[in-house]
């Protein structure tokens, strides 16, 4: 009952060690309802390391998501645990966590340099160490110039970044960013992909919510995709668009003469269509990518077609989402 | 990961994570315009009634003379009163004391007004009897033993007070006649006047107005507005437990507050010091008064900020539940002045508050309740003057106030232990509305 | 195939990378180039892209020239060559008192020497705008029928029960009065029935009306009207219309007061009414009474206004909803219980000056003629702090929502 006067991690948050062999995020079947509206419906995953996008559209359940992991919501069943532990009324693995909320609203009286050293002292640091630490993520960032001004006066790609920076200030092993490049400027938003990136390179666990979709694709290929507060799809971006036989895939080639390497490849088996867009390129539909990729490069050279550019132009996101939102009954 | 803590004492372990959050709280207060606002109306509010009283303490109050002995009956230049303790006729021109040989001057009538006031100090408490006749009309009278012994208790020119244990007051005094007829009505108002602006002030202004004014405004919003303004998840998303956010905020409001009330108490406790009645120049008695009435204020305000902010997290228009609380109080309040011994106000903060209030006027002035029946007797003839109005009502002026704002702490033990008691009642108060605030806090579910 | 899309979302993390074991001391590298400045080149992406071929399809010139000649009308226009200016539009939207100008504008269409402008073409709205009582009516509605009706400003539930409640315990002096013709006891009349102290005393009483009702039905009302406009920035529904900043308070503060009125003055008027319809009151009675009646109206609607009047002040200052109505409630009962603290201590009344209620109630007093109970002063004192503190609460309130920015501030 009494504060916790050390202030090092007894009382509420207990001597903490955390479980180094569990998942550093694990949901187990969580889901959460609010009266009829269901924001989550049975929810397993497993998070370690790297950079992993959560990406749904408005309303799939991403904020309800981090909300749960950071202990603000409790599942209406299922589990969660932040490295081994529950997080509901329980803060201890937030000493190992960092999170970027939302919303843009901060303390405007603050400075940045003061608001990232106040709340790194919640983090148990001391005075010195926290001005410390909030010089160096400051600088992380890329905003020791602008460090001793008000937050009122940032701009909104400034406040995401001191956001970040905040998040950074205790080493953290996993790093919550739940939009972050919203509303940002565009060198802001390169800034943070970088920052993104370069955190997953160090072997951080990243997670980042988005519901643009080449966002994501610029900074990670390990993507989970909510919608309607269910879990569609999981893993790596390509991969997912591999075992969705049933789409054809497009592969569009650049050349001299489409005509005569139409010819050539229409007798392939994988292929089931081919269209000519304009006069120097040609679209070929396959269900099969794989055989495709390997068999077209033999075709090209044997046969000394010209050809400028291979691309697979609906290996992307959006085609990914339409086809698994648009394919599953309502 | 980090560095190793360096040389950890006391003050660094506190230093960070509730020290973090309570320096935040009190920076945060500093630059909000309502915290000024608000400490400045107190300070007003507070100010005009000093104010008030200042002018007050300057002002003369009339002296009365009550029993009319200042008045020349018969016209022959001597004052009824000099006439009477020399003996000669007052209602005779001819019989008057420059008659003697030698013959003696007559007074001036000023000397007859206010010449006979309360001698009531009784040193044992066994005491019953007091009163000196100072003016000698009952005294030095040529009249019998039991013309001079009213009251019947073979003691002559004096005056029986009795203390009634049941009820808890003194009766109407019980006075042979022309004993302390004519107090000085200026020193009695005075002195009643000051004490009843100090008991008015330190009870309803301070701890009623200060005590819950300040918190409502200030304490309900702690954890409220932070949520309003999803401002809170910086503070939540940290290795921190909330029931130690909750404490840091209300430390921080405390670190606004209690030096506000020092301070105010200080102020006006040296203003009441110096304008006081007495011959002393500063009344250092008084000052165990005001700091009675601040630790009751500071009290007051640290159970009513964990309260309101308790109900702030609990609803988002808590506030509104505030009301209904603070009028409760009100009538507590005005309760205890009437009847202090009424076991309700044990339900309520206030009552607790005032306690300690009441207990500590005890301990200064020991004489309260006393003074006050002294104050209601008024000498037999009171305000009115000899055959003047309100017969019915003979008390002197201010002595109404203090009845009205003096109460007994009503828990029939000794004002020490009166005040122990109220602290702890107080400080248990405080920490279980802490543990409800948190336990609330921690179980909510925040977007 | 559907049961494949089921399966798909499995929890195997064999697509996912292995977990790495942290480094004891991972640094986070500190950037030495400036990263985030990529230089920008504007110019060329725009080559890249194709637009001109769309563009060249639009064929801008033509309707231009025909709005002009159609601007030859009656219509006030401005000419192609004057641009179209923000004043100009300020203009339209709070400038007019009359507001009935159909004024329109018209985009230029100009080439500059940095690039080309692209071409607007603005049809000028040829209706007839309604007049300003109806646009002030509208907004007056929408708050008075917010009370009871969905679809208007939405009061709180709280609120329009508090309302409910107050508006029957105020008939309560008009119930006894039917009560005491019913049972035809004259003692039981002269106690509740219509007098002068009774005239007063529904109006201006302080126990329970003035203690319970009124000014928390005040402090309810006024709590959110402005400061949720300032707090949401709703403020530009209304500026962003032909509406003045002037008509947008002052419906306000009617809708405010309209509602104070309907259970303050309202009844009063059926209380008076219950009177003369159960005891049959003829002319000879009304005309004694009138004035009297009068008087208490007139105080009614100094009460109204007086508290509307702070109450708006307070919810200009303010952003919640709650501190303008817990801030008049301080006002109101704060300076009464000072005054009455003072007045019991010191036996000097002239902080009643400072009390709204008491200086009302003086008024009112004066105005009914019934027993004054404020004999240290005149009652013009009142009066004129009355006016004093009317004048202050409006200054600031209309300073207030002039400078009023019209986004979320």
């Amino acid at each position: 009952m009494m504060p916790d006067l050390q202030q090092v991690g007894e009382g509420e948050t207990q001597q903490w060690a955390p479980n180094i062999t569990a998942p550093v995020v694990l949901l187990e079947n969580v889901s959460k309802s609010y009266g009829k509206i269901h924001a989550l419906s049975e929810i397993t995953l497993a998070l370690s390391g790297g950079v992993t996008g959560i990406l749904g559209s408005n309303g799939a359940g991403k904020s309800t998501l981090f909300n749960l992991l950071m202990g603000k919501l409790k599942p209406s069943s299922g589990s969660i645990k932040l490295f081994g532990t529950d997080p509901w009324k329980n803060p201890a693995p937030y000493a190992r966590v960092g999170f970027v909320p939302e919303h843009e609203k901060m303390h405007d009286w603050m400075t940045a340099h003061g608001f990232v050293s106040l709340f790194a002292r919640l983090n148990g640091l001391t005075r010195e160490e926290a001005k410390s630490e909030a010089d160096r993520v400051l600088n992380f960032v890329g905003l020791t110039d602008v460090a001793h001004k008000q937050l009122g006066r940032y701009s909104k790609g400034m406040r995401q970044r001191v956001k970040i920076a905040h998040a950074l200030v205790n080493d953290p092993e996993l790093i919550v960013l739940d939009e972050p490049l919203q509303g940002c400027d565009p060198l802001a938003r390169t800034t943070i992909m970088n920052v993104i990136r370069e955190l997953g390179k160090m072997g951080r666990t990243v997670l980042v919510s988005s519901h643009i979709l080449h966002e994501i694709e610029r900074i990670t290929e390990q993507i989970v995709i909510l919608h309607n507060g269910r879990l569609l799809a999981l893993g790596n971006l390509h991969t997912i668009r591999e075992k969705m036989d049933n789409i054809p895939h497009t592969i569009s080639i650049g050349c001299e003469n489409p005509k005569e390497l139409a010819k050539d490849i229409i007798n392939n088996d994988a292929v089931y269509g081919i269209s000519f867009p304009s006069g120097d390129r040609l679209q070929i539909q396959t269900h099969n990518l794989n055989a495709v990729h390997r068999e077209l490069p033999a075709l090209i050279v044997a046969n000394g077609h010209k050809v400028s550019s291979i691309d697979n132009p609906d290996d992307d996101l959006e085609s990914i989402l339409k086809y698994l939102t648009g394919g599953l009954a309502r | 990961m980090m560095s190793p803590p360096k040389k950890d004492n006391v003050f660094r372990a506190l230093d960070r994570k509730l020290g973090a959050v309570t320096e935040f709280t009190m920076r945060q207060y500093r630059t909000k315009l309502s915290t000024w606002v608000i400490l400045g109306v107190g300070f007003i509010a507070i100010s005009i009634v000093v104010l008030f009283y200042v002018d007050s303490m300057q002002q003369e109050i009339e002296a009365i003379d009550n029993d009319g002995d200042s008045a020349d009956w018969d016209g022959d230049g001597y004052p009824t009163g000099q006439e009477r303790i020399y003996g000669t006729d007052p209602e005779n021109p001819e019989s008057h004391p420059g008659t003697f040989t030698p013959p003696i001057a007559p007074d001036a009538p000023e000397k007859w007004i206010n010449e006979d006031d309360f001698d009531w100090d009784l040193a044992a408490s066994g005491d019953t009897t007091a009163g000196y006749d100072d003016d000698g009309d009952c005294r030095l009278a040529d009249s019998t033993q039991s013309q001079k012994d009213n009251n019947r208790n073979n003691i002559e020119c004096d005056i029986i007070l009795d203390y009634d244990e049941m009820r808890g007051e003194w009766s109407e005094p019980n006075s042979d006649r022309l004993v302390d007829e004519d107090p000085d009505e200026e020193k009695y108002a005075k002195e009643a006047i000051h004490r009843a602006f100090l008991l008015a002030i330190g009870k309803m202004g301070f701890v009623f107005l200060l005590g819950i004014f300040l918190p409502l405004f200030l304490a309900t919003g702690l954890i409220r507005e932070e949520m309003d303004n999803s401002t809170i998840h910086f503070m939540l998303a940290k290795p921190i437990a909330r029931r130690d956010i909750f404490l840091g905020r209300i430390v921080g409001y405390l670190g606004i507050v209690w030096p506000y009330i020092i301070a105010m108490g200080a102020i006006v406790g040296i203003i009441s010091g110096f304008a006081g009645p007495g011959e002393s120049l500063f009344r250092f008695a008084d000052l165990g008064m005001w700091m009675a009435i601040i630790f009751a204020t500071m009290l007051a305000t640290l159970v009513y900020g964990m309260l309101f902010c308790a109900l702030g997290t609990l609803w988002k228009r808590g506030i509104i539940l505030a009301l209904p609380f603070a009028a409760w109080e009100l009538g507590m309040a005005i309760l205890s002045f009437n009847a202090p011994t009424s076991s309700i106000l044990r339900f309520s903060v206030i009552g607790w508050s005032l306690n300690i209030i009441d207990a500590a006027s005890l301990v200064v002035w020991p004489n309260m309740a006393l003074f006050i029946s002294m104050g209601m007797w008024g000498g037999g003839y009171g305000g009115g003057g000899y055959g003047g109005g309100g017969r019915w009502d003979n008390s002197l002026e201010g002595a109404g106030a203090l009845s009205a704002f003096a109460s007994d702490t009503g828990l029939g033990i000794s004002p020490i232990a009166t005040i122990v008691v109220s602290t702890l009642v107080l400080l248990f108060q405080a920490a279980i509305l802490w543990l409800v605030g948190s336990a609330i806090f921690k179980g909510k579910e925040i977007e | 195939m559907s049961e494949d899309e089921e399966n798909s979302p499995q929890p195997q993390p064999q697509p996912l990378a292995q977990p790495q074991p942290i480094a004891a001391a991972p640094q986070l590298p500190i950037p030495t180039t400036p990263q985030p400045v990529q230089p920008v080149q504007p110019v060329q992406p725009v080559q890249q892209m194709q637009p001109v071929q769309p563009v060249q399809q639009i064929q801008p010139v033509q309707p231009v020239q025909q709005i002009h000649q159609v601007a030859t009308d009656d219509v006030q226009m401005a000419t192609a060559e004057t641009p179209v200016t923000g004043q100009g539009r300020m203009d339209t939207a709070w400038g007019s008192s009359e507001g009935d100008e159909d004024i329109s504008e018209m985009a230029s269409i100009g080439q500059t020497d940095s690039g080309e402008i692209f071409k607007q073409n603005y049809e000028p709205w040829r209706g007839e705008l309604n007049p300003r009582w109806m646009r002030n009516w509208a907004i007056l509605r929408h708050h008075i029928l917010g009370i009871f009706k969905k679809g208007h400003r939405p009061w709180g539930v709280p609120t329009r029960i508090f309302l409910v409640l107050v508006f029957f315990a105020s008939l309560s002096d008009a119930a006894l009065t039917l009560l005491s013709s019913l049972i035809g006891d004259s003692e039981f009349h002269s106690m509740w029935g219509v007098n002068r102290d009774n005239l007063y005393g529904h109006v201006l009483g302080f126990f329970p009306r003035n203690v319970m009702y009124y000014p928390i039905v005040a402090a309810l009302l006024v709590g959110g009207v402005i400061s949720e406009d300032r707090l949401h920035g709703t403020s530009a529904l209304y500026f962003s219309r032909p509406i003045n900043r002037f008509d947008y308070i002052g419906m306000k503060y009617a809708s405010v007061a309209f509602i104070q009125a309907i259970i303050i003055i309202l009844t009063l008027f059926l209380y008076y009414l219950t009177e003369i319809m159960v005891y049959g009151r003829g002319w000879a009675w009304i005309v004694d009474t009138f004035p009297i009646f009068l008087g208490a109206l007139m105080g009614g609607i100094l009460l109204i206004i007086t508290y509307t009047s702070i109450g708006l002040a307070l919810s200009s200052v303010s952003k919640g909803k709650f501190f303008p109505g817990i801030g008049l409630l301080a006002i109101i009962l704060g300076t009464k219980t000072l005054a009455i603290i003072v007045k019991n201590l010191f036996d000097r009344e002239i902080l009643y000056l400072l009390s709204p209620y008491d200086c009302l109630a003086h008024v009112g007093q004066t105005l009914v003629r019934t027993q004054p109970t404020y004999d240290q002063y005149s009652w013009t004192w009142s009066l004129a702090s009355l006016i004093v503190m009317n004048a202050i609460a409006l200054y600031v309130l209309s300073s207030r929502v002039s400078s009023m920015e019209v986004t979320r501030e």
